[in-house]
């Protein structure tokens, strides 16, 4: 009943805070409407076709009446349609945002076992292999995506030609039809995910090890999987999902960029072309989804902390 | 009373059992990443060609009159290697000399006014915070098209909030510490008390976190030069010259290589210096 009456507190807080950021949004690509203009007639267009297309566009009117407009729009559905090609944007983010979260749920299973293996290893372990571990993970995480994806691609797609160097999916089929597409972003996303997840989730094993309870349980004879398995990861869990849907916002981020090196038809790189062809409709649209989705992320992991740190109150 | 007196940053703390009490200074760390911004901001008077002028076939293999070969477009690669830091540098350095000065402001008066008053401003920033950055600097860029300033402003934008965050919790605990009270009690005014008892003790963790912030200042300005945001045209940048090299990686892998390899070592040794320093002032203080 608690976690009922927490979990409709947290959903309001982000609905205040999805309405905020939308506005936010709207504001930092609404507020110049000559861009926006230029963008559709054309940069030598007359005075004439200019005001034309202003009053086209409704961009003659006040920006909070625009965005009061935008708003109740979307809050049925439609987030009305871009500027290049007419295409609805609601449209858009049906085709591309699904085929992103493919990208997400692939790197979700590579990344969390390994994550969670190397963070239990080397958080209990300490010692040369902790620290082996825990520095590259600091070097990796210190590299920018696209670097670790270019060099990927210069070893495997160029030097060995084992995988095609940008994922190519046919008009109208899914990733999953052309799997070996997808292995150079999955890649390079858990690549990333894994340095970011394992650093977070050592730190968290670390704590937990050096808690009295598992000195005492040491001592106790228990020991190896056993110790991990029944004394730290209960323990330990909790704070690491906490810590790690705090990371959510740097996936979204590299999702973004791995789309756009491999061209990968997902929603981060239709708001990298949107972006790039001054389409305002299409980035408010998109930028809202994704902010969308990462409060519901955040959301999702901080009840998943809830009922992981309940478990922990029961069992002992 | 002496305990209550002496600022919290100077309080002795023991060493947590098993980490080495001290560890030899990062000197080749320290020395490969001067040589890098030095190279990044002096590399232009030291191009050989014009990074821009096309001046051969493109893809030209290294050797020769281009010493790295040309690019996509037969423009000198070294030139453009040399002249293609400078803006990253900058533009990071600039990002997060602007977030460091909102953070220290903002975590300050978060930590000087009411503490109900505090945690509201922690909760707007904490609302920024949900951004991704990457987003906030693509949603500028697409309100502010091809502007070097909105670039700053999105980088420091998107790392500010953490900051905040930090610098409050850095300044909460000097600002109720007898150091201060008793600062206050003898009739300082609260510019004084700022000054010598409230940024001395915080000048620590202020640093750190500024380390820490120039790292994903660097990360996120070359990730938006890769994505053709900023300032657009010819001019060269090492991350945009990976995104416009990639497809002819097949035929030449310099022009490509080259920045990659730049920019790994710029984030790692950045990386590293940051972390070292975080371990030390953090074994120092509080």
């Amino acid at each position: 009943m608690n976690l009922l009456a927490f979990a409709v507190r947290r959903l309001a807080g982000a609905a205040v805070l999805l309405v905020l950021l939308s506005a936010a949004v709207f504001a930092a690509t609404a507020v110049l409407p000559g861009d926006a203009v230029s963008a559709v007639a054309g940069v030598d267009a007359s005075a004439a076709q200019r005001a034309e297309v202003r009053a086209d566009l409704g961009l003659d009117r006040p920006a909070a009446e625009r965005y009061a407009a935008w708003a109740a729009d979307a809050l049925r559905g439609d987030l009305g349609r871009g500027f290049v090609g007419e295409r609805p944007v609601a449209d858009v983010l049906a085709t591309r945002l699904p085929n992103s979260l493919l990208l997400a749920e692939l790197t979700l299973a590579v990344t969390a076992p390994l994550a969670a293996l190397l963070g239990l290893w080397t958080g209990m372990r300490g010692g040369g292999a902790d620290r082996v571990v825990s520095a590259s993970a600091q070097i990796l995480a210190a590299v920018p995506e696209f670097v670790v994806a270019a060099l990927l691609v210069a070893v495997l797609a160029v030097w060995l030609e084992v995988l095609p160097r940008v994922s190519v999916i046919p008009l109208g089929g899914t990733p999953l039809d052309v799997p070996h597409a997808l292995v150079l972003p999955v890649l390079t996303l858990s690549t990333v995910g894994l340095a970011v997840a394992t650093r977070l989730l050592r730190a968290s094993v670390a704590d937990t090890a050096a808690t009295p309870y598992c000195e005492a349980a040491r001592l106790n004879g228990v020991r190896g999987v056993r110790l991990a398995v029944r004394h730290i990861t209960p323990n330990a869990a909790g704070p690491a999902v906490q810590a790690l849907t705090l990371t959510t916002g740097a996936l979204v981020g590299s999702a973004v960029v791995v789309e756009n090196v491999f061209d990968y038809p997902g929603i981060g790189r239709e708001l990298q072309l949107a972006v790039a062809a001054r389409d305002v409709p299409m980035v408010q649209g998109i930028a809202t989804a994704l902010v969308a989705v990462m409060l519901a992320v955040l959301l999702l992991g901080d009840i998943c902390a809830r009922l992981l740190g309940a478990r922990e109150e029961h069992g002992r | 009373m002496t305990t209550v007196l002496t600022p919290p940053s100077r309080r002795v703390r023991p060493n947590r059992p098993g980490t080495p009490a001290r560890r030899r200074p990062p000197l080749v760390t320290g020395a490969v990443a001067l040589l890098l911004l030095l190279l990044a901001l002096l590399g232009p008077q030291a191009a050989p060609h014009s990074p821009t002028a096309q001046l051969a076939a493109p893809f030209q293999q290294p050797g020769g009159e281009f010493l790295l070969g040309t690019d996509v477009l037969g423009r000198d690669v070294a030139s453009r290697v040399l002249s293609g830091g400078r803006g990253i540098v900058l533009t990071a350095l600039a990002g997060t000399a602007a977030a460091g000065a909102v953070g220290l402001t903002a975590g300050v008066l978060a930590a000087m006014v009411s503490r109900r008053l505090g945690d509201l401003l922690v909760r707007c920033v904490d609302a920024l915070a949900v951004l991704p950055a990457l987003l906030v600097v693509l949603v500028l860029a697409a309100g502010f098209p091809g502007s070097a300033a909105a670039l700053v402003a999105a980088v420091a934008l998107a790392t500010a909030p953490f900051s905040t965050r930090v610098l409050r919790a850095a300044a909460d605990p000097v600002l109720s510490s007898g150091y201060v009270e008793a600062a206050v009690a003898r009739g300082d005014t609260r510019r004084a008390v700022l000054r010598h008892d409230v940024l001395p003790n915080i000048a620590g963790p202020a640093l750190t976190d500024t380390a820490l912030r120039l790292v994903a200042s660097l990360h996120l300005t070359a990730t938006a030069g890769f994505l053709g945001l900023g300032p657009g045209g010819a001019e060269p940048d090492w991350g945009r010259m990976v995104s416009e090299n990639a497809p002819g990686a097949t035929l030449a892998v310099a022009p490509f290589l080259a920045p990659a390899l730049l920019l790994v070592l710029l984030s790692v040794c950045v990386g590293l210096l940051a972390g070292r320093l975080a371990d030390t002032v953090g074994r120092g203080a509080a």
